[in-house]
């Protein structure tokens, strides 16, 4: 167990410091001049060239790695070319707005894939299967932002029952807060909660068929204990493994939702950075999503081996 | 409804953090008999469309930036809503001598920073001394500076390299050119603010800014008690909080949807024409765009009332110059009509032989671009040119323009107030924003002599003579001016579109109880 975390972790740093290194050569390679863009339309070369040198951009590439790199180690990840603000600083502001969201999705997620997940599997090809395959289908090709914007007219617009858009931190207000997570939360969690209905399904059906369940129940156990006992446990390990893959990806923030909903978290912060070619807020939140993945696949597979004891660490 | 709105309002409305002890309750009532909202004497919330990227008025470039700032600092002279003549702000008056090197501003009396220290002409020194010596964005408005100095507490002397008859507009147009406090730490400018303006920053976060009146301004005490920013950049979501009175203004209005606010009884639209100008340009070191009768094919072939009408739904005014109608320095030149005979003589004349392929360079970031873009396409495909639209975002878009990397382009630009600011920089030879790479001596000269001239009359005479100039060679390819388009709610009073699309909130009042 220990051994396995250990060694985890160590790949893990080696994954970070590739992903770092993939990141810087990445933003430097797209085309596009953060100071180009900082002067806008009215373009001077001399300010042009302060501008450049004052960020540090006249170094080698190479060097400005370096640079940057053991800064970094220090957790210093610098500013932003935009605001001067400490990166950290940026990213730890917009931590409170994605993982509420984040949260709240995988909430709602949840709620729509286990009880309908299980459902269907219970009954194959019944009304209630087919249904729900629909819907997940459905769930999963619409559009976010369309789902979005339609869930604004009717939720926010025709019925007024929640805010058009923006954020209201718990710390100020909860009830503003729960007031303006529901939105976001239903659209984000809806196209999550397709992919885990499908899911939920498969694994139900093929803990369903598993000979210990064949067994159990050929030892006359009644349908509803074989369930939760011998098939739910089993159905959910699996079940787990997505979960924590889709939080990592919820947690390094959804942009399009975030647009719609003018929701300032990471996912805004990352576009707007990529749109500004903000290169240190651009690495430090691509090393931060990294970073997460690579705890929550840690997590995850450390919680498997606890709950599987066929896995041994 | 009401019950409803006001229960979103309590609700929705964001109670910035309390930060530099928030004054709930403590401002004065104006007796307009606003609800007191979170600074108290009615709170009113501006949807804009972007966050400001920073709120340092001397490096910030953008427009939701200036949205905010335009209400927290000043400078020495302001445009004219409407005519953008330069009016009296912080400076009252001003005299040139008679050879136009020295400009003397008066200053007003009795102005304090928002912290409390008082204004004097050592903080217009160190504003200017600042842009000039760190050649900050807009370094290029002084250019013709030699020193600015301040005999005493209230003048500013500014002294020139070179008659600069526009210098007011330069120092006035916008608030880049803002009046900081000279013990103003520069290291917290992004993020923090002291002007002299109505509103003081009171607190931001990433969805949203709030200022709060600012009590000891100088001028007309403002009727709100604070306005807060906040971003949507989705239009249905901006438009909805509209219409649910979780916001009271927005200026995030598409042209498309213009029409169904014109007859809605519960919002005040406002539509001007703006300043803005949108164009095309054609690569003239690049063959065959190097050939005028390439770029006149071009334009006789262009049919711009189409392209507005489709680009812009009727929210645009086609103009084949840069200056819009109702400018004082507007100039009736029009030469080009759809012909397309005419476009296709002139390309036999030039032995460019069809059909030819020109790359037009458009930016997501400013979608317009793409959609004038593919009416171009069809507009020209009679002609035997195949339009190839190139679409990319903003940062790849200026890398490719500044290395002349295009056949054509497509943008516009924005807030310009006097005729130098429209033609100058991107027609003559060599300027700073001719990245089209025109050259023509005549055009030069022009705008060389109107840069200096002091009278007015013989400086419009000269921009005009420059602007036909440009328009006959196809420097840029102008299309139309857009209208500057924001709603706000029924009620409120005090407020109108600029030409400039600069937003002023410091007359603005919300409707008293009961008439909403």
């Amino acid at each position: 167990m220990t051994g396995l975390a250990v060694r985890r972790t160590l790949q893990a740093l080696v994954v970070l410091v590739g992903v770092s290194i993939a990141t810087f050569a990445l933003v430097h390679l797209v085309p596009g001049d953060p100071v180009r863009l900082a002067l806008g339309t009215r373009f001077d070369q001399g300010t042009y060239d302060a501008l450049r040198a004052r960020a540090g951009l006249d170094q080698p590439l190479v060097a400005q790695y370096f640079s940057w790199f053991g800064h970094a180690l220090t957790g210093d990840l610098g500013v932003s070319f935009r605001s001067g603000d400490p990166v950290t600083l940026l990213i730890l502001e917009r931590l409170p707005a994605t993982a509420s969201l984040a949260g709240a999705s995988i909430l709602v997620a949840l709620l729509i894939a286990v009880p309908l997940g299980t459902a269907s599997a219970l009954r194959p090809r019944s009304v209630l299967d087919g249904a729900g395959t629909v819907l997940s289908q459905i769930g999963i090709s619409v559009p976010e932002f369309w789902m979005g914007i339609m869930l604004i007219l009717v939720f926010a617009g025709t019925l007024g029952w929640f805010p058009a858009g923006g954020y209201v931190p718990l710390s100020e207000d909860p009830v503003g807060w729960v007031r303006s997570l529901v939105l976001p939360a239903v659209t984000t969690g809806l196209v999550s909660g397709s992919v885990l209905t499908r899911f939920t399904r498969s694994s139900v059906l093929e803990a369903l068929s598993a000979e210990h369940v064949r067994t159990a129940r050929a030892k006359g156990l009644g349908a509803r204990a074989v369930l939760n006992w011998h098939v739910l446990r089993n159905a959910l390990l699996p079940l787990v493994t997505v979960t924590g893959v889709q939080l990592a990806y919820l947690l390094s923030g959804v942009v399009v939702v975030e647009i719609v909903f003018a929701w300032p978290g990471l996912g805004q912060l990352a576009l707007q950075s990529v749109q500004a070619r903000d290169y240190p807020v651009l690495q430090g939140a691509v090393l931060l999503f990294a970073l997460v993945f690579l705890v929550l696949n840690l997590v995850v597979d450390l919680l498997y081996s606890a709950l599987d004891p066929r896995i041994s660490a | 409804m009401r019950r409803r709105a006001l229960l979103a309002a309590l609700t929705a409305s964001p109670l910035v953090a309390a930060s530099a002890g928030c004054s709930v309750g403590e401002s004065v009532d104006t007796g307009n008999g606003n609800a007191a909202g979170p600074a108290g004497g009615g709170a009113f919330v501006a949807a804009i469309s972007a966050q400001p990227d920073q709120l340092d008025p001397h490096k910030t470039t953008a427009y939701a930036s200036f949205q905010v700032l335009e209400n927290v600092y000043d400078t020495l002279v302001v445009p004219n809503g409407k005519t953008l003549e330069m009016e009296p702000s912080l400076a009252t008056q001003w005299d040139t001598s008679p050879d136009g090197l020295t400009w003397t501003f008066r200053l007003v009396e009795g102005v304090t920073f928002h912290d409390g220290t008082p204004f004097t002409a050592a903080d217009v020194v160190f504003s200017y001394r600042r842009i000039i010596d760190q050649e900050l964005a807009n370094s290029a408005r002084f250019a013709t500076v030699a020193d600015v100095t301040a005999p005493d507490d209230r003048t500013v002397v500014i002294t020139l390299k070179r008659p600069t008859p526009n210098l007011l507009s330069r120092i006035g147009a916008f608030k880049g050119m803002a009046i900081l406090s000279k013990d103003v730490d520069e290291s917290t400018l992004a993020t923090k603010a002291n002007g002299t303006g109505p509103f003081a920053l009171q607190g931001s976060s990433a969805s949203e800014i709030s200022l709060e009146r600012f009590d000891d301004y100088w001028s007309r005490a403002p009727k709100l008690g604070g306005v807060t920013f906040q971003f949507l950049p989705e239009p249905a979501a901006a438009l909805t909080a509209l219409t649910t009175d979780q916001v009271q203004w927005t200026d995030n209005v598409p042209p498309q949807r213009v029409a169904s606010f014109e007859d809605d009884e519960s919002v005040d639209l406002g539509r001007v024409a703006s300043v803005d100008y949108w164009y095309l340009a054609m690569n003239c070191a690049k063959a065959p765009f190097d050939r005028v009768e390439v770029r006149r094919a071009v334009a006789f072939a262009v049919d711009r009332d189409a392209l507005t009408e489709a680009a812009k739904f009727g929210t645009a005014r086609p103009n084949q110059t840069a200056i819009p109608q109702g400018s004082e320095w507007y100039y009736d030149y029009a030469p080009f009509r759809t012909d397309l005979d005419e476009a296709k003589r002139l390309l036999q004349q030039a032995g460019v032989s069809t059909p030819l392929t020109m790359g037009v360079m458009v930016t997501s970031d400013y979608p317009e671009t793409v959609t004038a873009a593919q009416v171009l396409a069809s507009q020209l495909e009679p002609l035997g040119i195949t339009v190839k639209i190139e679409t990319e975002d903003f940062a790849t878009w200026l890398d490719r323009q500044g290395r002349g990397d295009f056949d054509a382009f497509m943008l516009g630009w924005l807030g310009n107030v006097d005729p130098a600011d429209f033609y100058e920089e991107q027609h003559r030879t060599g300027g700073a924003n001719n990245y089209q790479k025109y050259s023509n001596p005549t055009t030069d000269d022009l705008l060389d002599r109107a840069a200096v001239e002091p009278d007015k009359t013989a400086r419009k005479t000269l921009y005009e003579q420059a602007a036909q100039q440009i328009v006959d060679d196809v420097s840029y390819l102008f299309l139309y001016n857009p209208d500057a388009v924001q709603v706000w709610k029924k009620g409120i009073t005090g407020y109108e579109v600029r030409v400039d699309k600069a937003v002023d909130f410091d007359t603005l009042a919300l409707p008293t109880r009961g008439d909403s």
